[in-house]
């Protein structure tokens, strides 16, 4: 190759290489030699340039995002953080209706189990607002003023809501989390429609 | 609706994104398939692709693909020195990989023939226009 395909490929491997951080060095590594070796082995085909073999690969930016997308997924499924297993959820909502279903259920999980984790947290804060609220047809947890439900409806846990707000909120975030990595690592098992061959016919 | 309205309906965009559909479920069996007698590089995957056209893919597409593939299970690689002066990543199929892709086979031949059955009619009035 030329002096100037050598320099054209250096800056694309160098770009792959800053858009693949989050992978893992020796796979990422792997990934820089294995396009260097694909974009070398082409070159020495007849009317192949450099900077046709590139603009087929597609860019780095792009290249480096389906790498990254199933990485992400595939982190997703070992994970407990919930940081990490929405991230794969919304990588997958973008994808398919199941997907979007998954991502909702997530946001409902997580979003009641952090709910009841902060309400616990405030109730020493707020002991008289804060709580599990009982009366006719209402069965609330949460903050309330006294004055929005009337006399007829009334705090019943008392400072026993914090123990049982904090049991419920771990409840939600790791059967949240457990359902979700189920389905994840049944599906990446499965491998339907859960990869990043969204640019199939480019 | 009248039937002879239901073409007009269907525009250019949709018919490719359905193609594209297509392509994309076959794509995973069509790379594992592609490994059944033996071991082989990405380019060469690539250009066996590239002798149909239906079959012709993106080539950032095949990398990814094969390196889920191989972080699956369904796949196993090894880099091996070559004589055009760098080393080449060879794949080949895991048993776990030959499974799968006996298993895609006999769903892919089941599905097939069963639309084959429902578009049989379609297909002959095609022929037959065709021969007007």
């Amino acid at each position: 190759m030329t002096g100037t395909a050598e320099f054209e490929l250096y800056n694309y491997l160098r770009s792959l290489r800053e858009n693949l951080v989050d992978i893992p060095e020796d796979e990422r590594e792997d990934i820089i030699r294995e396009i260097n070796a694909h974009v070398r082995d082409r070159a020495q085909e007849p009317n192949h340039s450099v900077t046709e073999i590139l603009r087929r690969l597609g860019s780095a930016e792009d290249l480096a995002a389906q790498y990254r997308r199933e990485a992400l997924i595939r982190k997703a499924t070992g994970s407990i953080s919930p940081v990490v297993i929405l991230k794969a959820t919304l990588q997958l909502a973008t994808r398919g209706l199941e997907g979007l279903a998954i991502f909702l259920g997530a946001i409902f999980g997580y979003g009641a189990g952090i709910g009841f984790l902060i309400t616990a947290i405030l109730k020493p804060f707020f002991p008289r607002e804060t709580g599990l609220w009982v009366g006719p047809g209402v069965f609330d947890f949460g903050i309330h003023t006294p004055a929005r439900y009337g006399d007829s409806v009334h705090e019943v846990l008392g400072w026993s809501y914090i123990p049982v707000a904090l049991v419920l909120g771990l409840i939600f975030l790791v059967v949240t989390t457990m359902l979700i990595r189920k389905w994840l690592r049944s599906r990446w098992q499965r491998g339907v429609k859960i990869n990043s061959i969204a640019h199939a016919a480019a | 609706m009248a039937r002879s309205s239901l073409p007009q309906t269907i525009t250019p965009p949709a018919d490719e994104r359905w193609e594209q559909q297509i392509r994309k479920g076959a794509l995973e069996m069509a790379t594992l398939a592609a490994f059944w007698s033996g071991r082989l590089y990405g380019l060469e995957i690539i250009r066996l692709f590239e002798e149909s056209p239906e079959l012709a893919v993106g080539e950032g597409t095949i990398y990814p693909i094969l390196s889920r593939l191989k972080n699956e299970g369904l796949l196993s690689s090894e880099w091996v020195e070559a004589e055009a002066g760098h080393p080449r990543k060879y794949y080949w199929l895991t048993d776990a990989g030959r499974a799968r892709l006996q298993h895609m086979t006999q769903s892919w031949t089941d599905f097939s023939r069963e639309v084959g059955k429902l578009i049989k009619p379609v297909i002959a009035q095609q022929k037959e226009k065709g021969t007007k």
